[in-house]
């Protein structure tokens, strides 16, 4: 019973800040709303009894949406959103895209010949979870997680503006680091 | 999911923790962290925190032009009840009020909530010198919690469980503050930063005129300036199962070990702060990528090297 | 128990004051200061943590001032120190105000009524939008800038080049955020001129032209907006007022507004002894060491405090208000000394301001600036060191009873063409662009400019 209204309220709000999000004409505003939506959906695998993953959710949505305030700030330097705005753009071809994309995936949940469950949920599902993330799975991850972190340094190296010979010299001897803005270390 | 708690723990909670606060901020103003106060009695040093919190639960709210009140006033609730929050899962020594699986990761979730709630207070009141202070807070986000996350997945690490309860029962022997010094002196230091206090009060700094606090007064005011001490108390107070053994020792009981303890970190922080001048963003942000990162990956290293051994 | 009537008693026991000093008037905002340290009496950084106003100098008719008082929040009483004897009784004004409920002599209650900002009106052009252009005739207070003080942002990326802030302005809005424009950038920057519009939606930025985008120190196009710094923000040169334009928080240009000239007939109080001998009265070297030594105290005092030190800052203070009312040199040495050398041996201060606003000593004097600044030969913990080594020099000079005959005073010599101040502030503000909000502050505290000395030559 308990489980069931936290079960709605949560689903409520998530959906509802979710809607919000496109309502909102400040993109403060709508980047809070996605994560209040964002939170509940955490609250919703704690619910389900996935304490870690729920709880990794909250954290990691919130640094998420709060960096995405540091590029709001870098490009509208507009506190609490003085000018109205909206986030809808080409809002047909949106519309036609969200429409395919919500029938396809509610075709696959009630198309789809869902399993019987087997066997009974772990004891402990952080374990499980870690488990088979770094058991079987460990070489994909480890690939993949490859793969992201080196696609990161490039697209830094690619779209950076000075780099490090700029900083510190062709023969990278130099003592300090030439920065607008010197740093702590000199580095 | 949590285990059960005595209810009356609940309401308990907030209150303990307001207190803990009211008592460091006391502390802290007779020991003159604020700045010098001649004339003024002991009492009168110590009472200050308490009538300056009465003066501003009677003064006006102070409202500006084309503010996004609603959500500034969000922001400035949300740090106090963070703090609360991540107080819930601190071992009082007899009784927790919660103490989920997964009670490291909590804290640390709570603890960024606060985090952006900051800068949400920042944004409000539409304010350049206010935005400033609460960008500050946010840019410098990632230098604070990357060594913090270390910090306290390396604690996690040493009792094989993010269970805090099974953290303080790992440190049975020996506290994980003597084998694992470098997470310890990085918790602290980026607790501090993260509950934007003292050398790391940056975000409300005085070069900005209070920063993301500016606009605030009366009650507006209170709950940001007291929802930083309620952080800095319960990250304090968090230490101590942490690092400290949580409410092991001699002849006192439990409660007692947690108490004595919280309010001795508590008391160095407040101590250390004298010595030191704001730490600027640009210079701290190169120390704690360049230092402080390899360091807690250095000391998470050498505590696994150990697990394994066990 | 009467609570509620308790309240205010408890708010005026030790009330959070904002001190705004107006033009030449160091020597009362001394009195003040020592007379609020006395009393145990925080200094407020802004009008929203402030409970009572003090002004010292003569109020005059400075609408900024009005605007900052209507920012603050009550209960709040307002007194003004004409003098520097009236400090004491002021305060105690101050506090017997705040806990009889009543408000006092307030600043000039500006704009009451007037219509202003109605809905729809052109951005920045409102019915008193004063031309603030430079030299757009009417005389300047640094408070009309105000007038045009927008703040703007835009996000459409899909629109641009339209009017210049379409009006939702709101009147209550324009009076506060003007006040604090000046004092506290309440987000207003003066519009570019160039604001860009936004296609498709309803526009509007409370009246008041918006910011354009330009270019960053890293190649990218962002928001940038302009704003005027001072004369009210605190740890700041009185009356000085910085146009400065900002993206993020990195400083991407600063200029100095025309200033408000200090009141004729009075000396510049740091330069008072050199000036007087210069002009011929009988001054004891002694008394000039003493007065550089309280000088370069205050100076040390400000720039602690603005790079977040408040307990040494506060001890600065302490020792520059004894030695200005005249302790013995023996008795206030040791302290002085132990002062200047915690705060020499800092590491941390050294790791913080190392490498910030590098002014290298050819360069100064080919701008002319003498003085520490020159002495300095580098950045702003070197300027911090030569103030404190001639802190540590002049208190050892200070019972030194032969007469006066040189011209250093302590921000450089008082005899060119150009007051120091004057010099100083050419010198740093090339220094500004590109620094961060903070470091720029720092930098400014390093020079330590006294808008008291603009007077002595060339406009303002």
């Amino acid at each position: 019973m308990l489980d069931n209204t936290v079960f709605s309220v949560l689903s409520a709000v998530a959906v509802g800040s979710g809607v919000m999000v496109f309502r909102f004409d400040s993109m403060a505003r709508a980047t809070y709303a996605l994560l209040l939506s964002l939170l509940c959906v955490g609250g919703l695998l704690v619910l389900l009894g996935l304490d870690y993953l729920g709880v990794v959710i909250v954290l990691m949505m919130t640094v998420e949406m709060a960096v995405m305030g540091v590029f709001m700030v870098m490009y509208m330097m507009n506190p609490a959103g003085l000018m109205p705005m909206s986030i809808l753009h080409n809002r047909k071809g949106a519309a036609v895209v969200c429409a395919v994309v919500f029938l396809l995936m509610a075709l696959g949940i009630v198309l789809a010949p869902w399993p019987r469950r087997a066997g009974t949920a772990d004891e402990d599902p952080t374990k499980a979870l870690g488990e088979s993330l770094m058991g079987p799975q460990m070489l994909t991850m480890m690939t993949l997680g490859f793969a992201l972190f080196s696609t990161i340094v490039a697209t830094v190296l690619l779209a950076t503006h000075r780099g490090r010979y700029d900083r510190l010299g062709d023969d990278l001897r130099a003592r300090r680091a030439d920065d607008p803005v010197p740093g702590g270390v000199g580095r | 999911m949590a285990e059960a708690a005595p209810l009356w723990a609940v309401p308990v909670l907030p209150v303990a923790l307001c207190l803990g606060a009211v008592a460091a901020a006391a502390f802290d103003a007779v020991v003159g962290g604020g700045s010098g106060r001649p004339g003024a009695g002991v009492l009168a040093a110590a009472s200050a925190p308490l009538r300056e919190g009465l003066r501003l639960l009677a003064q006006q709210r102070r409202t500006t032009p084309s503010a996004d009140t609603a959500l500034g006033r969000v922001g400035l609730g949300l740090v106090p009840v963070a703090a609360v929050l991540a107080a819930a899962v601190v071992p009082w020594g007899f009784v927790q009020v919660a103490d989920p699986a997964v009670g490291i990761v909590w804290f640390n979730a709570m603890e960024v909530l606060a985090w952006a709630a900051v800068w949400l207070a920042g944004w409000g009141p539409n304010s350049v010198l206010s935005l400033i202070g609460g960008y500050r807070f946010l840019a410098q986000g990632l230098a604070y919690e990357l060594p913090h996350m270390f910090a306290l997945t390396t604690a996690g690490l040493g009792a094989e469980s993010l269970r805090v309860s099974e953290v303080v029962g790992a440190q049975q022997g020996l506290w994980f503050a003597v084998w694992m010094p470098a997470a310890f002196a990085v918790y602290l230091l980026s607790a501090v930063a993260m509950s934007f206090w003292g050398p790391f009060g940056y975000p409300l700094g005085g070069d900005v005129a209070g920063g993301a606090v500016a606009e605030y007064s009366g009650v507006d005011r209170l709950l940001l300036l007291g929802g930083r001490w309620l952080l800095l108390t319960a990250t304090a107070a968090f230490s101590v199962p942490l690092f400290l053994g949580g409410g092991r020792g001699p002849l006192l009981p439990g409660w007692g070990w947690t108490l004595l303890k919280t309010a001795a970190v508590l008391a160095v922080l407040i101590l250390a702060r004298r010595m030191l001048p704001v730490l600027r963003a640009e210079r701290y942000m190169e120390f704690a990528w360049m230092v402080l990162v390899p360091l807690t990956l250095v000391q998470a290293l050498f505590v696994a090297v150990v697990v394994l051994n066990r | 128990m009467d609570l509620i009537g308790a309240l205010p008693r408890l708010a005026a026991r030790r009330p959070p004051v904002l001190l705004v000093t107006m033009p030449g008037a160091t020597r009362e905002r001394l009195a003040v200061e020592a007379e609020l340290t006395g009393r145990g009496w925080p200094s407020a950084p802004g009008p929203a943590a402030a409970a009572g106003l003090v002004v010292a100098g003569r109020a005059g008719g400075a609408q900024w001032l009005g605007d900052l008082w209507n920012g603050m929040p009550r209960p709040r009483a307002y007194v003004a120190v004409a003098h520097a004897g009236d400090a004491p009784h002021a305060l105690d004004l101050l506090g017997r105000l705040l806990s009889s409920g009543r408000e006092g002599d307030a600043p000039r209650a500006v704009s009451a009524g007037a219509p202003r900002g109605a809905p729809g009106q052109g951005g920045g052009d409102g019915p008193d939008h004063h031309p603030g252009a430079p030299g757009s005739g009417a005389r300047e207070t640094p408070g009309d800038e105000d007038g045009r003080s927008g703040r703007g942002g835009q996000e459409g990326r899909d629109g641009r080049g339209q009017a210049r802030g379409q009006g939702r302005g709101q009147g209550q809005g324009r009076k506060q955020g003007r006040a604090l424009g000046l004092g506290l950038g309440q987000g207003r920057g003066q519009g570019q001129g160039q604001g860009q519009g936004h296609g498709g939606h309803r526009g509007g930025v409370a009246g008041l032209p918006m910011a354009g985008r330009a270019d960053d120190r890293d190649g990218l196009r962002l928001d940038r907006l302009h704003l005027p710094l001072g004369p009210a923000l605190a740890d700041w040169p009185a009356g000085l007022v910085l146009d400065v334009a900002l993206q993020g928080d990195v400083l991407q240009s600063a200029e100095a507004h025309p200033w408000e000239a200090a009141p004729a007939g009075r000396y510049p109080f740091w330069g008072e002894p050199w000036l007087r001998a210069a002009g011929g009265e009988a001054v004891t070297r002694g008394a000039a060491e003493r007065r550089r030594c309280a000088s370069h105290l205050d100076s040390v005092g400000r720039f602690l405090a603005v790079s977040g030190w408040p307990r040494p800052a506060a001890r600065a203070r302490r020792l520059r208000d004894r030695l200005l009312q005249g302790a013995a040199a023996g008795e206030l040495a040791p302290e002085v000394l132990r002062l200047t050398r915690g705060v020499a041996r800092s590491r941390t201060l050294r790791w913080l301001t190392r490498g910030l606003g590098e002014l290298p000593a050819g360069r100064a004097r080919e701008l002319g600036v003498t003085g520490p600044a020159l002495a300095a030969d580098g950045d702003v913990h070197a300027r911090l060191r030569v103030w404190l080594g001639e802190i540590e020099r002049s208190v050892h000079g200070m019972d030194d009873p032969r007469a006066l005959t040189g011209v250093d005073g302590p921000r450089g010599r008082l005899d060119g063409p150009r007051p120091p101040s004057r010099l100083l502030l050419a010198a740093l503000l090339p220094l500004l662009p590109g620094a961060e909000f903070a470091c720029a502050r720092l930098i400014l505290a390093s020079f330590d400019p006294d808008p008291d000395e603009f007077a002595g030559a060339g406009h303002g």
